[in-house]
Formats: structure tokens, C-alpha cells, sequence
């Protein structure tokens, strides 16, 4: 499958076995504009799984609603560049329901889910990856899977956590990653990072897209720099788990600086994109300059 | 190439525009006359007409202009437009209007120059040149060119992403436009914004998250009142815009404290693929101002849009308040490039809109129709235009891309310039502005 394919195949499950999940967003009904709720309307009804209009604040507040009376919601935002408006929902609302209510009401069973980071295309507002900004909020959490695979455990886990989760799932890998993927329901555990390559010399963490891209680098840096490179996939954002990423002692081991790379500090360009994408030189460049600090 | 086979190529070419440019439904070269597509008629008649140069032996030079026939012409002449349903006003526009044979000229070749645009943009597109969004207008001339000539240069307008007609009306050269799409240094932002993001004189953008320009155009609304110039701001979003929140937010605001803010709507049935039926629960968007006055004009008609806006103008600069606008138009393109428009909409229903209600066709038959122009004077203007439009798209694909030093300009108003950090803290780019 491809990773829109286990997303519906995620989503599929979850109607299945829960009668009051419902899906809604903008243009879901048909299938969605990236084909992940493709099916599903028809085989669970068009009371499951309907299209909301243009407005993503009503979106996920009424996903909340829908969330505190106990029923599973799953609300789409079509772009995640698009959910700032919904931003005080769920920061406001979403993540201190059960806080301020002294767990009398919760919001639990509501998942966003989102297209999320760059394309190739997208400029502005069709690129962004907005999960910083929601990486500083207690109460909610956040993943972002890397490929089919994790995807769909990722996004079931998601769907059955009891706290409001936000999903975000990297577009630019909806149709070119394919994996062999169970059909029947499974769950990856939330807030455990995965160390998908050992090594001794530097370690790299990433999520989403950007694991490739690290993997691509940790194989040039064995060959051309006789480095030996730790990847790890920190999966969940939100909350993160520290304990795989760095013991308690390690600030004091390190034998350079932590290096942050990512996207430039500039909207996300129009012209530029491949410039301002960190791609796999990029990445090198900084691992180079690291081993010979 | 002899000038015998010249009509033999033009043809075979004809075909080719037919195909691609007209849109006609086969491709296939019509029956004279039984094609009712003004797109295809207008194509026939230069076809007849090259050939009958050819034939006659005439001078092929296309600097030359054909001569046309002086004959008078009417100076102006009075047309009979249609009523617009009204919500909280006692009085609504004109029903009747005077256009000039000069305005009707201008509007004409502003109408056609947004058509060419756009359909190069979408040529430009498939090959590539132009990547990212393409929102194209083709359909929604006469909302463009209407708004303008309502208004006045001072006044003040705002709309979303589908903006490429509003550019050039505000005053910006197709070149600039084109060249923005491609993305080049000579585009109107510079290349960093792209088809979503262009800006002229008074003329804010160009805006991509949907919605959000209304609020904004509320404020431009509450400077226009506040510097006392008697300016007006037109505030425009779509038919799938209105079920925003912050659009009700600003009409709240504006009520409140009289801003001169004209709400407009331009109502092209569709948000993206979501038809209004299916996605308000009222589709009267020129009564969801609710405690806002509306009128609802017919936005394929320039002269019922021209009046309304100057109706509209005139209300908001006596003090009254905000005034609401809903255009009813049509976009014959997809909601965007990559969009073929045809899966929640059928090909008959655009056709339909094509033959009957084309805003260019309209203006042209009435003013041919009452003497203000001739059909060849008509056609002298879209040639003339053609060439505008493809002397732009040569310099929107020959202009040099912005430099890469560019990238990190105009984040911030600073002086001195400062550093940005790039991809790692290793890369740094500096920030000018």
C-alpha cells in the first residue's frame, strides 16, 4: 500500500470497529483531494463520513463537540498550513479540557489529521510544516509518521489514545512510499521514538519525510567519511521521548554542539523551494562540520 | 511559403487553436456557422479573412493595419440591464445605462486582454513554465473590469488567489503578471509570490488562505474612513470563502462603525468541487450580511456590474455603512490547474455559460448591435491584443530568476540588514530590506 492507501485502510478499521467514529472535513465525501478517505463513505454511510464547508475553526470545534460526548471524531484539515484558524480551538479548548474540567470531561477520542510538509510545489501556504507550534502545548499530541507502515499503526494508535492527537502526514510521500502493510488493525505505541540504525560516532533524529533524507546522509557520511551514524525516527512530537534520544548525562559527553537543521528562517519561498528544503547536502554539510569540530 | 498554401496551414493551425484554446468540446473544425461558440466564430472570421487577403492579393505585413471603413459611428448608446434583488435597500441601481463607444472600446479590450492572460497562463502552465498554483478567471472578466470601472484609481480593493484579472485592472502590465508567474525577476513581487501573492498601487493582493482577506479589507475600509478621502475599499471573496468565520467577524466590525467597505461576493457556483447547494445553508450570499444591505448583480453582464459597483460606491461614500455585493458569475477553468473542472460540473452546463452569457460576447453584440463598434474594429483590438499577450509570455520565460541572495530579503523592516539562519546555523543568508 502507499501511504494514502493505509491511511484509509487505518481510517477503515477504525469505523469498523467503533460504531461512533465519524470522519468529516472538507471534500472527505468523495474520497478526499489526496484520495485517503476513498470508500469509506459509502461502505459506512453518509452519516459517518460527510464534508464540513470552507472553515476550519468550525471544523475542530465541532470536532471537540463531538469528542466530549464520548463519540470518536476524526476531522481533516485539507492542508495543515490551513489550521491556523483552528489554532485556538485546539490550544485553547482542545488540550485544557480535561485539565480545567479536573478530568470530569475530556476531548480524548478527537484526531486531526493533516496533509503536512513540502512538495516540490506547494510555496506558501500548500508546504508548511506547522508542528513546532503545537509541540509547546500540554494536553494534545502530536505524530508524524514516516512511511506506510507506521502510518497506519501510528494513526490507529492515534484514533484509540485517550487525549486529542494531531497527525500529521507528509503529502510528498502519499503516493511514492510503498510498503507491504497489514490489512487488519495494529498499533505502534505513541512517544517511543525508533532507533532504526545503530551507530557510535553522531547520532541523527528526524520525522517524516526528513527520516529518508537522514538515512540517505548516515550512508554517504559510511562511505565517505567513515562515520558511523545513529538514525532515529522521533515519530511522535509531542510527547517526545526523550529517554531513546539522550540519556541524562549526555550534554555533558557531547563532543560538539547539537546541530538544528531544517528549512530557512523565511516564509516558505515560492521560487526558491529547492534551496530552501534541507536536502541531503545540506544535511552532509552540517554532519561534516560536526565530526571536525 | 507560397501564399497559395498560406490558408491551407491557417486551417490546419485553426484546428489546432480550436482544440486547445477555444475549448471547443471535439476539436473538430465546425460546420461554418452551426457552431454556436463565439470563441470559434470569432476564429472562423479571421480565418475568412486572412484567406480573402490572401486571395485578393493584398499587402500580408501584419504591421499593417486593415483599414476600417470610416463610417459614423454612434457616440454612445443607452442599454437596458437587469434589475438586481435587493436586501435592506428601498432603492437598487439604475436598470437602464449609457455607455460610450470609447468606455465600451476600453472595456472591451481590458475584457479580452484578461481572457488572452489567463488562456496563455494556462498554456504556459502545461508547458511547464509556470509551476506551483495557477488560479485562472476566464469567464469572470466582466467582475474585473466592472469593479474598475465603477470605481475610481484612489479607491481600494482586495480579493483571494483567483487575482490575475484584478492585477492587471489595478493598473500592473501583463508582463509583470506573467512574469511573476514564472517566476522571474521582473514579475510584481519579485518572483516571491507567484500566481496568489500579487500587489499593485491600491491594490492589496492576492491573498491564499481563504477568508482571511476580508478582515483586512475591513481595516483598509476603517483607514479610508479615518483619512477622510472619501475612498471606498472593495473587500472580495468566493462563494466557499462566505462560510468562513472571520468573514462574519468583519462584518460585524464594519456595521459597527460604518466602515466604507464593499463586501463582494463573487458567486461562481463552485468552491473548488463544492457546489453552493451542497455547501451553504443559504445561498443568497447577498443576504448574509444579514443586518448589512445586499444586492445580488448579475456578474456576466459588465454594464449591470459597472452600475451596481458605482450604486454601491455611492452608498458607502454618503456615510451609510458597509454595502454588500454578490456577483453571480462563472469560471469556465477548473478551480485551479490542476482541477479539469469537469468532474462536479458537466461540459454542457459550461458550454451553456460559454454561449450564452459570455461577458465578452455580450458586450461585443451590444455594442456591434447598436453601432458603437464594428466586428472588424473589434478584431483589429484582439490581434492587437494577441501580441501584447505574446510579447509578455516572451519575457515571462526569458527574464532571469531572481538571484539567490534574494531569499532571505524582506522578512522584516530592519536596518541594518542581519543574518538568517539557513538550513543549518552553518549556512547563513542575509536579510535586506
Amino acid at each position: 500500500m502507499n501511504l494514502f492507501q493505509s491511511i484509509t485502510s487505518a481510517l477503515d478499521n477504525s469505523l469498523a470497529k467503533d460504531p461512533t467514529a465519524v470522519i468529516f472535513g472538507e471534500d472527505v465525501a468523495f474520497g478526499g483531494v489526496f484520495r485517503c478517505t476513498v470508500g469509506l463513505r459509502d461502505k459506512y454511510g453518509k452519516d459517518r463520513v460527510f464534508n464540513t464547508p470552507l472553515c476550519e475553526q468550525g471544523i475542530v470545534g465541532f470536532g471537540i463537540g463531538i469528542a466530549v460526548t464520548g463519540a470518536t471524531a476524526i476531522a481533516e484539515i485539507q492542508f495543515a498550513d490551513y489550521i491556523f484558524p483552528a489554532f485556538d480551538q485546539i490550544v485553547n479548548e482542545a488540550a485544557k479540557y480535561r485539565y480545567r474540567s479536573g478530568d470530569l470531561f475530556n476531548c480524548g477520542s478527537l484526531t486531526i489529521r493533516a496533509p503536512w510538509g513540502c512538495v516540490g510545489h506547494g510555496a506558501l501556504y500548500h508546504s508548511q510544516s506547522p508542528e513546532a507550534f503545537f509541540a509547546h502545548c500540554p494536553g494534545i499530541k502530536v505524530v508524524v509518521p514516516r512511511s506506510p507502515f507506521q502510518a497506519k499503526g501510528l494513526l490507529l494508535s492515534c484514533i484509540e489514545d485517550k487525549n486529542p492527537c494531531i497527525f500529521f502526514e507528509p503529502k510528498i510521500l502519499y503516493r511514492a512510499a510503498v510498503e507491504q502493510v497489514p490489512v487488519e488493525p495494529y498499533n505502534i505505541p505513541l512517544s517511543q521514538a525508533e532507533v532504526i540504525q545503530e551507530g557510535s560516532d553522531i547520532t541523527l533524529v528526524a520525522w517524516g519525510t526528513q527520516v529518508h533524507v537522514v538515512r540517505e546522509v548516515a550512508s554517504m557520511a559510511k562511505e565517505k567519511l567513515g562515520v558511523s551514524c545513529e538514525v532515529i525516527d522521533l515519530r511522535t512530537i509531542l510527547p517526545w521521548d526523550v529517554d531513546t534520544v539522550c540519556k541524562e548525562e549526555c550534554f555533558l559527553n557531547l563532543e560538539a554542539p547539537i546541530s538544528r537543521v531544517c528549512g530557512y528562517d523565511t516564509p516558505f519561498p515560492h521560487i526558491f523551494e529547492p534551496f530552501y528544503i534541507p536536502d541531503k547536502w545540506k544535511c552532509y554539510d552540517a554532519l561534516r562540520k560536526m565530526i571536525n569540530y | 511559403m507560397t501564399p497559395s498554401r498560406r490558408p491551407a496551414v491557417k486551417a490546419w493551425r485553426l484546428r489546432g487553436h480550436l482544440k486547445e484554446t477555444c475549448g471547443h468540446p471535439d476539436g473538430v473544425s465546425p460546420a461554418f456557422g452551426s457552431c454556436r461558440n463565439p470563441h470559434c466564430l470569432r476564429s472562423m472570421r479571421k480565418m475568412l479573412a486572412a484567406v480573402s487577403r490572401v486571395l485578393s492579393g493584398a499587402a500580408q505585413k501584419p504591421a499593417n493595419r486593415v483599414l476600417v471603413a470610416s463610417r459614423n459611428f454612434a457616440n454612445d448608446a443607452t442599454f437596458e440591464i437587469k434589475k438586481c434583488d435587493l436586501h435592506r435597500l428601498e432603492e437598487g441601481p439604475p436598470v437602464t445605462t449609457v455607455l460610450t463607444r470609447e468606455d465600451g472600446l476600453k472595456y472591451y479590450r481590458m475584457m479580452q486582454t484578461v481572457r488572452r492572460m489567463e488562456l496563455k497562463a494556462d498554456q504556459l502552465y502545461k508547458q511547464k513554465i509556470i509551476r506551483g498554483f495557477c488560479h485562472l478567471c476566464d469567464g469572470q472578466e466582466a467582475c474585473c473590469v466592472g469593479l474598475e470601472a465603477g470605481i475610481n484609481p484612489t479607491d481600494h480593493l482586495i480579493t483571494a488567489y483567483r487575482a490575475h484579472g484584478f492585477t492587471f485592472t489595478r493598473g500592473l502590465s501583463v508582463r509583470e503578471i506573467l512574469a511573476e508567474l514564472t517566476g522571474r525577476k521582473g514579475g510584481c513581487a519579485k518572483g516571491k509570490g507567484g500566481s496568489m501573492h500579487m500587489y499593485a498601487k491600491n491594490f492589496y493582493g492576492g491573498n491564499g488562505i481563504v477568508g482571511a482577506q476580508v478582515p483586512l479589507g475591513a481595516g483598509i475600509a476603517l483607514a479610508c474612513k479615518y483619512n477622510g478621502k472619501d475612498e471606498v475599499c472593495l473587500t472580495l471573496y468566493g462563494d466557499g470563502a462566505a462560510n468562513q468565520g472571520q468573514i462574519f467577524e468583519a462584518y460585524n466590525m464594519a456595521a459597527l462603525w460604518k466602515l466604507p467597505c464593499i463586501f463582494i461576493c463573487e458567486n461562481n457556483r463552485y468552491g473548488m468541487g463544492t457546489s453552493v447547494e451542497r455547501a451553504a445553508a443559504s445561498t443568497d450570499y447577498f443576504k448574509r450580511g444579514d443586518f448589512i444591505p445586499g444586492l445580488r448583480v448579475d456578474g456576466m453582464d459588465i454594464l449591470c456590474v459597472r452600475e451596481a459597483t458605482r450604486f454601491a460606491a455611492a452608498y458607502c461614500r454618503s456615510g451609510k455603512g458597509p454595502i454588500l455585493m454578490e456577483l453571480q458569475t462563472y469560471r469556465y477553468h477548473g478551480h485551479s490547474m490542476s482541477d479539469p473542472g469537469v468532474s462536479y460540473r458537466t461540459r454542457e452546463e459550461i458550454q451553456e455559460v460559454r454561449s450564452k452569457s459570455d461577458p465578452i460576447m455580450l458586450l461585443k453584440d451590444r455594442m456591434v448591435n447598436s453601432n458603437l463598434a464594428s466586428v472588424e474594429e473589434l478584431k483589429e483590438i484582439d490581434v492587437e491584443v494577441r501580441k501584447e499577450i505574446e510579447d509578455a509570455a516572451q519575457f515571462a520565460t526569458a527574464d532571469p530568476e531572481p538571484p539567490l541572495e534574494e531569499l532571505g530579503y524582506h522578512i522584516y523592516s530592519s536596518d541594518p540588514p542581519f543574518e538568517v539562519r539557513g538550513a543549518n546555523q552553518w549556512i547563513k543568508f542575509k536579510s535586506v530590506s
